[in-house]
C-alpha cells in the first residue's frame, strides 16, 4: 500500500519491503495448510476456510500482489493436498468445478480484502490531512486572536492614557462608554452618565446651549462641537471643548456617536484675559480720545473766554475811575469783542472738523452685517449668560449706507441691550435682533432686550448728549447713533417692549439699486 | 488803592490772556510786567519791591509747576498764583503743597485774582521787611567786639553778671560795662528786646 501512496520510493528499499511482504503470503498459507491438515481428520469433507483467511490476511497486510500470491500458493496447496487425486497437481474432472469455485472465492476474498484495506488507508489519509488542516487553522485562529487582543489592549490603553476624555453613545443619545479620564474628572460612574444624566455635569448657564446643540446634532445626524463648563469631582467647573461625530452604517443610518472632551480651561482663560484687555483697551482709548478731545476743546475755548471776561472786568474798572478813562474803556471793549469772536471761531473750527466725516455709502446686505455682529458677540453674550436671537427677514433688499457707521450704531444698540440685562435673572437674559421690510420705502431694524426697560420720559432723554444710566458711560452712544441714522435720512427711536424690557428701532430708506447700465 | 511800589509779573504764552490781565491790573492801579515764557521772566531784571508772579500752568517747554520747582531750588522767593484753562485735582494739590498762594481756573473772577494778588504782595512785603530788619540787626551785631559778643550770648541766655564774670574770668564791673556798650550798639531799649534780637539773629550767626 505504501508503494501505492508513495510510488517514488527508492527501488532498493522498495524491493526489500516487498520481499518481506511476500513472506506474509507464504507464512499465512503455510499456517492455514498446517492447521487444515491437522483438522482434516475431524471433518468428513475438505475443510478449506482457513485458506480464505490466509488470503484475506495477506491481501490486508501485503496488498493486492501479496494477496494474489497467497491465492496462488493456496490454490497449489489445495490442489496438491485436498483435490483428488491427492498429493498430485492433477485435477479430476469431477473436482474441477469445486476447485474452480474455490479459486474464484479466494480471488474474491483477496480483492475484497485488498480494496477494503485500500479504502481504509485512503480514509485514514484523508482524515490525517483533515487533522493537519484543522490544526493549521486552529493555530492561525489562535494567532489572529492574540493579535486582536493585543490591538484591542493597545487601543484601550490609548483611550486611557491620552489626556482627552472620550465617550460614545447610542443613536438615541444615551452614553454607553466613558474612558477613565472622563469618569475620574467628573467623579461619577458610567451608570450615572447614562441617558442624559450627564447633563447635570454641565454648568447651568451652558446647559441649555449644550442640550440644544446635542439635540440638533442628533436630529440632523451631523457632527457637533462647542465650548462649555463641565463640573469636576471637586465641584469646580472647567471649560471643555467637545467634538462629537456620528458613525454611520452602510445604509447611512447613525449607529453610534463618538465624542471627545478637551480641557481648554487655560486656553479659555488666556483668551478671556486677552478679550478683556482688548475691550478695556478699546474702551480706554475711546474714553481717552474723547476725554482728550474735551480737554483740548475746553482749553481752546477757555483762553479767549478768560481774556474776554478779564477785559470786561477791566472795562468796568476804567468806567468806575474818576474821571472815567474812556480811551481805556474803548480799548477794553474792542479787545473784549475780539476775544469773544475768537472763542466763536474755535467752536466753528471744531464743528467743521466733525462735519468732514460724511457717510461713505456702499450697497450691502443688512442681514449679513447683523449676522457678522452676532457672531462677534456670541462669546461675550455666552459669558454673561445672555441668549442672542435673530429674526431676520431674508427678503430684505440691499441698502445703500455707510457700513462702518451702521455697524457702529448696531454695536452700540447691542451693547446697550446687553448692559441693560445686568440685573435680569439668569435664564431670562435675552437680546433679539429683528429685521423687516416696513414698506416699499424703508427697512426696519430692531434691537430688543428683556432688561429693566424705559419710562416714557427717559425714552426721549436717552438720546440727549451726555445722558447716561451707566456708572462709567459718557452718554454719547445713542446721541451719536441717532445723528448717524438721521444723516442716512432714517429715524432712531425707542419703545417699551410689551413683554418687558425695551426695544430700539431704526429705519433706513431703501431705493431700488441703480440699474447698472 | 494804588501801589506804585509793587510789581506783578505775568507769564502766559497766550497773548490775549496776557494783555487782558495787564489791562485789568492797570485799571485797578497795579503795575505789571508780562512775559510769554519763563525764560523771558528769568532774564528780566526784577526791582527789589514787593512783587508776585501770575503763572500759567500749561506753558510750552517747562510747565508752570516745574518752573515753581526751579525757582524754589534757586532760592527765588516770589509768591506764585497759578492760572490754568483746566485744573485737575492732582495738579492743584501739587501746586498748593509746593507753596502756591492760589490756583485759579480760567476764566477767573476779578475779585479772586485781585484778592490773591494782594495776599501775595502782603506776604512778599512781610518777607522783605523781615529780611531788611534782620540785615540791619546783623550789621549792628557785626559792630560788636569779640568779647562783647561772648557777653551778649551769655546775657541773653539769662546768666547774672556775677555768673558771667566767673565764667569769662572778668570782674563784675567789666561785665556791666560790656553790657552797657552792647545795649547801645544794638539799640536795644531793654533786656527783653535784646533777647528777641538775638533770637532773630541766631540763624544768621550759626550760618
Amino acid at each position: 500500500m505504501e508503494l501505492l501512496t508513495n510510488p517514488i520510493e527508492s527501488s532498493q528499499k522498495g524491493s526489500v519491503a516487498s520481499c518481506q511482504r511476500y513472506w506474509i503470503a507464504g507464512l499465512t498459507v503455510a499456517s492455514a495448510l498446517g492447521i487444515t491438515l491437522l483438522l482434516q481428520h475431524l471433518f468428513p469433507y475438505p475443510f478449506l476456510f482457513l485458506f480464505f483467511g490466509a488470503v484475506m490476511v495477506s491481501a490486508w497486510f501485503g496488498g493486492t500482489a501479496v494477496g494474489l500470491t497467497a491465492v496462488l500458493l493456496s490454490t497449489l496447496a489445495v490442489d496438491y493436498f485436498f483435490v483428488p487425486p491427492f498429493h498430485s497437481f492433477v485435477i479430476n474432472a469431477t473436482a474441477e468445478a469445486y476447485f474452480a469455485s474455490f479459486v474464484f472465492c479466494t480471488l474474491i476474498a483477496s480483492w475484497v480484502s485488498s480494496s477494503k484495506k485500500k479504502s481504509e488507508l485512503e480514509l485514514r489519509e484523508a482524515r490525517d490531512q483533515l487533522e493537519i488542516r484543522v490544526a493549521e487553522r486552529t493555530d492561525e485562529l489562535r494567532k489572529s486572536n492574540l493579535e486582536l487582543q493585543e490591538s484591542e489592549r493597545r487601543l484601550r490603553l490609548l483611550t486611557e492614557v491620552i489626556p482627552q476624555q472620550i465617550w460614545s453613545g447610542t443613536p438615541d443619545g444615551s452614553i454607553d462608554y466613558c474612558n477613565q479620564q472622563l469618569l475620574e474628572y467628573t467623579g461619577r460612574i458610567l451608570d450615572e452618565m447614562r441617558g442624559e444624566l450627564f447633563l447635570d455635569s454641565i454648568h447651568p448657564s451652558d446647559r441649555d446651549r449644550f442640550h440644544l446643540a446635542w439635540l440638533h446634532a442628533r436630529s440632523c445626524e451631523t457632527p457637533f462641537e462647542g465650548e462649555w463648563r463641565v463640573r469636576g469631582h471637586d465641584g469646580k467647573f472647567r471649560w471643555f471643548f467637545t467634538r462629537c461625530v456620528p458613525l454611520r452604517s452602510s445604509d447611512g443610518k447613525t449607529v453610534r456617536w463618538y465624542g471627545t472632551n478637551t480641557d481648554i480651561e487655560e486656553h479659555h482663560n488666556a483668551k478671556e484675559a486677552l478679550l478683556k484687555t482688548q475691550s478695556e483697551l478699546a474702551r480706554l482709548s475711546q474714553s481717552l480720545s474723547l476725554g482728550e478731545l474735551t480737554v483740548s476743546i475746553a482749553h481752546e475755548v477757555r483762553q479767549p473766554l478768560a481774556a474776554a471776561v478779564t477785559h470786561g472786568e477791566a472795562c468796568l474798572e476804567w468806567l468806575n475811575a474818576d474821571p472815567p478813562n474812556l480811551e481805556r474803556v474803548r480799548e477794553s471793549v474792542r479787545r473784549f469783542i475780539e476775544d469773544g469772536t475768537r472763542a466763536g471761531d474755535v467752536l466753528a473750527r471744531i464743528r467743521a472738523l466733525f462735519q468732514k466725516e460724511a457717510p461713505a455709502k456702499t450697497w450691502f446686505d443688512m442681514n449679513q452685517l447683523i449676522e457678522e455682529l452676532v457672531a462677534f458677540f456670541r462669546d461675550e453674550a455666552g459669558r454673561r449668560g445672555i441668549l442672542i436671537r435673530t429674526q431676520l427677514d431674508h427678503g430684505l433688499p440691499n441698502v445703500e449706507a455707510d457700513r462702518v457707521q451702521l455697524r457702529q450704531v448696531l454695536l452700540n444698540l447691542a451693547l446697550n441691550a446687553m448692559d441693560s440685562l445686568t440685573n435680569t435673572p439668569e435664564g431670562e437674559k435675552e437680546v433679539v435682533i429683528r429685521t423687516e421690510q416696513e414698506n416699499d420705502m424703508e427697512i426696519l431694524v430692531s434691537v430688543e432686550d428683556s432688561g429693566s426697560g424705559l419710562t416714557p420720559k427717559t425714552s426721549e432723554e436717552i438720546f440727549e448728549p451726555f445722558f447716561t444710566t451707566k456708572p462709567h458711560g459718557i452718554g454719547m452712544g445713542l446721541s451719536i447713533s441717532r445723528s448717524i441714522i438721521e444723516a442716512h435720512d432714517g429715524r432712531l427711536w425707542a419703545t417699551p417692549r410689551p413683554s418687558g424690557g425695551s426695544a430700539f428701532h431704526f429705519s433706513i430708506p431703501v431705493q431700488l439699486e441703480k440699474p447698472d447700465a | 488803592m494804588p501801589e506804585p511800589t509793587s510789581l506783578i509779573f505775568v507769564v502766559d504764552d497766550e497773548a490775549s490772556v496776557r494783555a487782558a490781565i495787564c489791562n485789568l491790573l492797570e485799571s485797578v492801579g497795579l503795575r505789571s510786567e508780562v512775559f510769554a515764557s519763563t525764560e523771558d521772566f528769568l532774564n528780566a531784571s526784577r526791582p527789589e519791591v514787593p512783587s508776585c508772579l501770575v503763572l500759567d500752568v500749561k506753558l510750552p517747554g517747562m510747565s508752570g509747576l516745574e518752573f515753581q520747582e526751579v525757582l524754589r531750588k534757586s532760592n527765588v522767593q516770589i509768591p506764585i498764583i497759578f492760572i490754568t484753562a483746566h485744573g485737575d485735582v492732582p495738579t492743584v494739590k501739587r501746586a498748593m503743597k509746593a507753596g502756591a498762594v492760589e490756583f485759579l481756573t480760567k476764566p477767573f473772577k476779578k475779585k479772586d485774582l485781585l484778592a490773591a494778588i494782594h495776599q501775595s504782595l502782603e506776604r512778599d512785603r512781610a518777607r522783605r521787611d523781615e529780611e531788611t530788619a534782620i540785615s540791619e540787626l546783623s550789621s549792628r551785631f557785626g559792630s560788636l567786639s569779640a568779647r562783647e559778643r561772648e557777653v551778649m550770648e551769655l546775657v541773653t541766655a539769662g546768666l547774672l553778671n556775677k555768673q558771667i564774670a566767673g565764667q569769662l574770668g572778668l570782674s563784675e564791673v567789666t561785665v556791666k560795662l560790656h553790657r552797657r556798650h552792647i545795649m547801645e550798639k544794638m539799640q536795644a531799649a531793654s533786656l527783653v528786646e535784646l533777647v528777641r534780637m538775638f533770637d532773630r539773629l541766631k540763624p544768621r550767626i550759626r550760618s
